[in-house]
């Protein structure tokens, strides 16, 4: 039996505490937006989840850089985690602004600079996995990996400036014009911040758990062998 | 200094090796070109393109062809090592292996322009429009070395999967899109007679590319390579 983490116990706690307090801040606490109205409040856990994916495929490259300068698996495990758990919250950013876009834009999908980099994004980080199971050993997996992990992480930023530029030469005409730019009200601002802080957190649990997977399926595969 | 010309000698022969090897067969390149070119065909009949095609769309299907030919191309620079053992032969060279990848993205670099000059005129041909323009053939050089740089690198990782070659698009593609929309545009932006000057930001974006790309596998390859 792997021994307990007592440590990890209390993140999970606070990171569903948290992500439960952010929801009701947002669903009881914040004004509904004059245009509009409550789809608005998509905005919240849409910007966190973005930020999360973001963050955890800067950590993945980090970890690759880690495994290639100090060759322990241990790294590699982090950056197979995050990148997994970036893939979700990427997935939940995509879902969520179509969502949002929806009602306002009146169309499911816009090519807008955001949205379309977090797109390329997901199908940059599923080549990951097919790179990975296509290779025999741990160690070719880990090398490889944290090689592409690197590369890609260079090539995120570029993709979004390109796309941007691209967007303000030749701008999305909007079927209905409507806009998601408003304004926050200090109490929207309360709850921003506090979705961010429990998507941050829960990102963190959720990396945790998965590295300590890796680590466990390791040592169970060493053990039958 | 020594060290510094023992590396360059190194990338020229992979250059020059690459070169002969193609020479010598006739392998690579005329399939990278008739497949640009039914590339070609295929579009036009797909997107029911007309002659007097808008600058727009000729850059666009320029790009296309150049980037799936050119993954042929790159698939063939690695593959050719693995036969024979030819690629321990390049690795007992007492330089770092990252003049391999220079080497090799030079050679890749040059087949790939060489099938963008041949598309050119046809592309003249084909749509009715002037597109031997040296500011063209600019734009296609930096569009291209920040395509096969990148190649290069990919190539070498996918060709060690157990799948091969087949993973190497899949893995460019995304990674490469970056570079296709500026190399696109600054296309696009020359065709329709804009100054370079306008065209600033996607050259530059051009320029920043082949540098990561360049500085990526000098600090990579030798990591990709190793066994």
């Amino acid at each position: 039996m792997p021994k307990k983490q007592p440590l990890l116990t209390a993140l999970n706690i606070l990171a569903a505490a948290g992500v439960l307090g952010a929801l009701i801040l947002i669903l009881f606490f914040t004004p509904e937006e004059a245009q509009m109205g409550a789809v608005q409040k998509v905005f919240y856990f849409h910007v966190s989840s973005a930020w999360a994916g973001m963050l955890s495929f800067v950590i993945a490259a980090g970890a690759g850089a880690l495994y290639l300068a100090k060759r322990e698996l241990r790294w590699d495990w982090l950056s197979l985690a995050s990148i997994e758990v970036g893939i979700m919250f990427g997935l939940a950013a995509i879902l969520s602004g179509m969502i949002w876009a929806q009602p306002i834009w009146n169309t499911w999908w816009v090519w807008e600079p955001r949205l379309t980099t977090t797109a390329i994004m997901e199908l940059i980080y599923l080549a990951y996995f097919i790179l990975r199971g296509a290779l025999n050993t741990p160690e070719a997996q880990a090398r490889l990996g944290a090689v592409y992990a690197i590369v890609s992480v260079i090539t995120v930023p570029l993709t979004f400036f390109s796309i941007r530029l691209y967007r303000t030469i030749h701008p999305v005409v909007f079927v209905s014009g409507g806009s998601t730019a408003f304004t926050m009200s200090p109490r929207m601002w309360t709850a921003f911040i506090v979705s961010l802080a429990a998507f941050t957190v829960l990102l963190a649990a959720l990396i945790w758990n998965r590295t300590r997977l890796a680590a466990l399926q390791s040592a169970n595969a060493q053990e039958e062998n | 200094m020594n060290g510094f010309s023992n590396y360059l000698r190194m990338v020229w022969q992979v250059f020059r090796k690459d070169l002969q090897v193609e020479w010598r067969g006739r392998q690579g390149l005329p399939v990278m070109l008739i497949f640009a070119l039914l590339v070609v065909f295929l579009f036009n009949f797909a997107l029911q393109l007309t002659p007097g095609l808008q600058a727009g769309l000729a850059a666009g299907l320029l790009w296309v062809s150049l980037a799936f030919a050119s993954t042929l191309g790159l698939n063939r620079s690695v593959s050719l090592e693995g036969e024979n053992n030819a690629l321990a032969g390049l690795l007992l060279a007492p330089v770092d292996r990252s003049a391999i990848f220079f080497g090799k993205t030079l050679s890749n670099l040059t087949f790939t322009f060489l099938v963008a000059l041949v598309l050119l005129p046809v592309f003249s041909l084909f749509y009715q429009q002037n597109m031997l323009n040296p500011r063209l053939v600019l734009v296609i050089l930096l569009g291209l070395g920040a395509y096969t740089s990148l190649g290069t690198l990919l190539a070498a990782l996918s060709i060690q999967t157990r799948t091969r070659d087949v993973l190497l698009p899949v893995l460019l593609y995304p990674l490469a899109l970056p570079v296709l929309i500026a190399a696109v545009e600054a296309s696009r932006g020359v065709l329709a007679g804009q100054p370079l000057a306008e065209l600033q930001s996607w050259l530059s974006l051009l320029i920043a590319s082949n540098i990561l790309f360049l500085a990526a596998g000098l600090l990579l390859f030798d990591t990709i390579l190793e066994e």
